[in-house]
């Protein structure tokens, strides 16, 4: 810790990171619309806000490397985690997903999402000089597989196919050599076809909802993603202004605190302000590559590059689910949608990103 | 801790830039998407969005009530109580699930409520079924499924959970409710009629707007599974008049249907007007009672009962005003107020006497000789005999059939009602006895007697003048047209020439002569009236809800035989004389709407010269008819009368299903219905009466005692009426 300096500090990165939290706050507070059984909702995500600010701080202060050391552990205690919730998880919509400690609920297959990116990190900076061949690439798929087999079986699938592209985000900045990826292309396409049977009923309805609708359903199956494109629209330029959207207020567009904050927002402050806002994600996704390609090493640029895939896979599967291009899948809007977990793997990720900005080898001295 | 800090960082060369390139063309693209939706093609959206947001809340208008002519109330409504429950005002959380855990103090409500109203707090299973099928009113579900089914559709919405409670329960609950937070009493308007079936035939009954009409009531405003409409009587006729212009008020709403706030202005419904009809209840009760007491004694009296059908109509042959209108049998009307129940319903369908039939103006019968009085105007109108021309009677005359010009003919008897005869009978005589034979010789000719019979085409001419052959346009659903059957239309439907016999029954009514006892009474009516033909009504004003008269009903002259030429004339060769323009050019006739008028084989109809009746031969007419009363045909029943009157008797042979199953078509047997048709006072008429009995075998004897009755009630009920100075107008 010594010599540290705040001079490479991300102000930038963490001025916006806090930025979006608060406007997530401000945006959550319009979208649950009056809604009793929400309205405490509001305070536990300030609550996980300013648990998220701390957090940031602390994270950037550990030297990164020092994670390194916990992989091991981490690992294991999240495999256990997701191994305990898949034989005796709660059911919850469905799907086993939260831990109940006290009165905070944990997800675990977030926790999943950082673990994967250290340990993947670790891995392909370790072997970084090995020949990349199959081997090297079935050693980190096994790695990848422990965890997200688990996930898969909860079932989670957005999850599943999140800690997937990590894995291939790492492998291809890592030096996936091309011939492989053809292979893996077709191998894709395979496992695809072969998978499809084994979805749950659900996943599959909201495959085939999305493929094909039903122009029949008003009120069917289609109504919520029907409903966010109505939303969306009622915002023209600059928007029915803040707490003022009529598909939120008066709660025709579901989950809008949630997976469809972004409809939410589109509608209360229209183009302008929806750009804007995408503009201030894109922003911590640039700022986090930034900081990967700045990074003295390559566990600490893997780190962040990580963080900034993971980022950029959840806005773009948020958003792409919003404007009706993908099908429903659930995962949320980073900083600004509702959710303690969420929130926290993201702040996590953010204060290791500052942890290996701050530790950078800057050429100017 | 030391570490390497020198490694080579990957993440400098082209891999990392096609990340950025990702990065690029997801969030370009995305960019475009946003623009659509948000900037190009915003406007179907925002649509849809107010289409969300606003809905219509209907107010429904209270509807006229129906009364008769002196204010005695026919048709109303009287509140009925509805136990409601409004899910989301309960006190406490709903469960999700159908088996979810009720709060207590919901548990507690349904419980009270049970013992209040008898429906169970738990009953029936729950499916994808019974919640599509559930339907208010009318489910064996329990509160909690109700509740259920409510909470997860219309939470806000107030859902009937026990229809038509009685007025106690309902004050107890009312007071109840303010404990009971999200129960309540609805009060729904359900139609009365306090007359029910003694009036029903012509009130008619409600019921629900049918699935074909939807759209035609929803454009009126009214709205389905809420809203009824008149199925029969006036309540159908007069609908639009009854039913007023429902209110509407636009509104914002949200998701679950609740209600935010009131759009523009209210629109106010408009509550329907109150009908008073020209019918005279207790005149209706006297009719309907002389024929069931009538029906009964000649049932009761013969070997088997002789008819269960019969109609009795009195109008006022000046004003047009119907006075009463029995068609028996007939429905109670009171047993549809709330739905129409499907076993009195098909009951009603399958009775063989039809009691939803209104005989009176839908059901089809030959007049028989009720027609002759049509004859006897056109054989002194068009000079066939004077009226002092004395023709033999013998009984039965035999007369050629022939089917064309130059046929030799097939002899045929024709007999008169008499077998031994009439003897020599002029004019009068003829109407009194109403002698067949001498109808049949000035109807269709005979020999040197009657060298040229009146014929069919002028007699169908003084028919149609007395309204024969076209609905009346009374204010009732269902009305038939009859029939004044010509040559033209005996080969258009039966596909045979018109045969000299048709001429000799068709001008007696019997053959193919059709005709609704409401016509009958009408053709009579006329030539009391000096030949002026009123339209009849049952509509004497209407009321608003404040009780001032915004459109009275003036008597309607449609037309007078003595002065609107109505009769076509014919040359000696029976072909209509043509109205010929100034240059000596057909006319072609136009209808009502200016359109040019063809025929049934599609040629044009051309203007004829016409001609209008004479007063003397409605005079005499008259005499005829005060005749039949004073010598003739109905001497017996009508003797004593204290007040003068006219009629015509009429016994019509006529064979139909019921008739042809029992054997009974062939000739000397035919079964007969009994028809009597009469005005009062002889001098100044006020009261016309007809009644119709089916299978009655004989006019004289079963039908004019009831017109007897009738008339003397109407007299006495006047009587009391001008004794107590109540009387409003006397018809």
């Amino acid at each position: 810790m010594k010599g540290l300096t705040w001079r490479h500090f991300d102000f930038w990165l963490f001025g916006v990171v806090v930025f979006l939290s608060i406007f997530g706050i401000a945006m959550i507070r319009s979208a649950i619309a009056g809604s009793i059984g929400l309205v405490d909702q509001v305070n536990r995500q300030m609550i996980w806000v300013g648990i998220g600010l701390v957090v940031i701080l602390l994270t950037a202060v550990i030297d990164y490397h020092y994670w390194a050391s916990l992989i091991r552990p981490m690992y294991l205690i999240t495999f256990l985690l997701l191994v305990f919730i898949f034989v005796a998880g709660q059911a919850r919509f469905g799907a086993a997903r939260w831990l109940e400690a006290g009165s905070i609920l944990i997800q675990p297959s977030e926790l999943g999402k950082i673990v994967i990116i250290l340990a993947l990190a670790d891995y392909f900076a370790r072997n970084q000089d090995k020949p990349h061949d199959l081997r090297w690439i079935a050693r980190s798929l096994l790695l990848t597989g422990g965890i997200a087999i688990w996930v898969f079986l909860q079932p989670n699938l957005s999850t599943t196919i999140v800690i997937m592209v990590l894995w291939f985000s790492m492998l291809w900045i890592s030096g996936l050599k091309l011939k492989y990826l053809l292979l893996f292309i077709l191998l894709a396409i395979v496992v695809a076809g072969l998978a499809y049977p084994l979805l749950q009923p659900y996943q599959k309805a909201r495959i085939a909802n999305f493929l094909f609708p039903d122009p029949n359903a008003r009120h069917g199956d289609t109504y919520n993603v029907d409903q966010a494109l109505i939303t969306i629209g009622s915002g023209g330029w600059f928007g029915m202004g803040y707490g003022h959207g009529s598909q939120v207020q008066l709660r025709f567009l579901k989950v809008r605190h949630t997976d469809f904050i972004f409809s939410a927002m589109a509608e209360e402050f229209g183009f302008v302000g929806t750009v804007f806002i995408v503009g201030l994600l894109i922003f911590v996704i640039l700022r986090c590559l930034r900081a990967g390609r700045l990074a003295s090493d390559t566990f600490g640029g893997l780190i962040a590059y990580g963080f900034a895939v993971l980022i950029f896979f959840q806005t773009a599967v948020n958003i792409g689910v919003n404007l009706s291009l993908i099908p429903v899948t659930g995962l949320t809007l980073p900083f600004v949608s509702y959710g303690g977990s969420s929130l926290l793997s993201l702040v996590l990720g953010i204060g290791m990103v500052e942890s290996v900005i701050l530790r950078h080898k800057p050429l100017d001295f | 801790m030391n570490f390497p800090d020198t490694e080579k960082n990957p993440l400098r060369n082209w891999r990392f830039l096609i990340i950025y390139v990702a990065i690029a063309v997801v969030f370009g693209f995305f960019l475009f998407r946003l623009f659509s939706l948000q900037i190009i093609n915003s406007g179907d959206l925002v649509a849809q969005a107010i289409e969300n947001r606003t809905d219509v809340i209907n107010i429904a208008a209270p509807r006229g009530t129906i009364t008769d002519r002196n204010g005695y109330v026919l048709a109303r409504n009287v509140p009925s109580y509805n136990l409601v429950i409004t899910p989301a005002n309960l006190p406490g959380t709903l469960p999700n699930t159908i088996n979810g855990a009720l709060p207590g103090p919901i548990q507690d409500i349904y419980r009270k409520l049970s013992d209040l109203v008898g429906i169970p707090v738990s009953n029936g299973m729950m499916n994808e079924d019974t919640v599509k099928n559930f339907t208010p009113c009318a489910t064996d579900l329990g509160i909690t499924q109700i509740v259920y089914i409510a909470d997860t559709n219309w939470p806000y919405q107030a859902t009937r959970i026990k229809c038509n409670i009685d007025e106690k329960t309902a004050l107890i609950i009312q007071e109840k409710s303010a404990d009971w937070p999200g129960v309540g009493v609805e009060v729904d308007p359900v139609r009365d009629y306090p007359t029910g079936w003694l009036t029903s035939e012509i009130i008619g009954f409600l019921g629900p707007i049918p699935a074909g009409q939807e759209d035609a009531y929803t454009a009126k405003k009214l709205v389905s599974n809420r809203d009824k409409v008149g199925f029969a009587g006036v309540e159908a006729t007069l609908q639009d008049v009854l039913s007023g212009t429902n209110g509407e008020q636009d509104v914002e709403k949200d998701a679950a249907g609740q209600v935010m706030q009131d759009i523009g202005p209210l629109t106010s419904p408009v509550p329907g007007l109150n009908v008073q009809l020209t019918i005279d209840t207790r005149l209706q009760s006297a009719a309907k009672a002389a024929i069931i007491h009538d029906l009964d004694f000649w049932n009761a009296n013969s070997i088997e009962p002789i008819s269960t059908k019969a109609v009795v109509i009195a109008l006022n042959p000046k004003t047009g005003e119907i006075l009463a209108l029995a068609s028996y049998p007939t429905y109670e009307n009171n047993r549809m107020a709330r739905i129409i129940p499907q076993t009195y319903y098909e009951q009603l369908q399958s009775d063989p006497d039809k009691p939803m039939f209104d005989y009176a103006i839908s059901g089809e019968f030959p007049p028989g000789s009720v027609y002759k009085m049509a004859t006897a105007l056109g054989i002194l109108n068009e000079g066939v005999v004077t009226p002092d021309y004395q023709i033999e009677d013998p009984g039965k005359i035999t007369l050629l059939q022939k089917f064309y010009e130059g046929d030799p003919g097939i002899p045929q008897d024709y007999v008169c009602w008499k077998p031994e005869g009439h003897g020599m009978v002029d004019y009068l005589h003829g109407i009194a006895f109403s002698c067949d034979v001498y109808f049949y010789k000035v109807g269709g000719g005979y020999g040197t007697e009657v060298p040229k019979g009146l014929g069919i085409l002028r007699a169908d001419e003084y028919a149609k003048a007395l309204g024969y052959g076209k609905p009346t346009g009374i204010e009732l659903p269902g009305e038939a047209s009859g029939l004044v059957p010509t040559p033209d239309w005996k080969r258009l439907t039966i596909g045979e020439n018109w045969a000299t016999g048709d001429t000799y029954i068709a001008t007696i009514g019997q053959g193919y002569v059709l005709a609704t006892p409401l016509q009958v009474l009408e053709s009579i009516a006329t030539i009391a009236n000096d030949g002026k033909y009123m339209q009849p009504t049952l509509v004497k004003d209407y009321q608003n809800s404040e009780g001032n008269t915004v459109q009275s009903f003036q008597p309607k002259q449609l037309w007078d035989i003595t002065k609107d030429p109505m009769i076509t004339e014919y040359d000696a060769n029976d072909q209509p004389v043509y109205d010929l323009d100034a240059n000596g050019n057909y006319q072609q006739e136009v209808d009502a709407n200016g359109k040019p008028m063809f025929d049934a084989y599609g040629e044009p109809i051309y203007k004829t010269k016409k001609k209008t009746v004479a007063p003397w031969v409605i005079n005499l007419a008259k005499e005829g008819m005060r005749m039949v009363v004073t010598d003739g045909t109905a001497e017996v029943p009508f003797d004593g009368m204290a007040i003068q009157s006219a009629g015509k008797t009429g016994t019509a042979e006529y064979c139909d299903d019921i008739a042809r199953t029992k054997n009974l078509c062939s000739p000397g047997n035919w079964p007969a219905h009994a028809w009597y048709v009469g005005y009062a006072p002889y001098d100044n008429p006020e009261i016309a009466v007809v009644a119709f009995i089916y299978n009655g075998k004989e006019g004289s004897l079963v039908a004019a005692p009831i017109v007897r009755k009738v008339m003397e009630a109407y007299f006495e009920l006047k009587k009391i009426d001008t004794s107590q100075g109540t009387t409003s107008e006397t018809p």
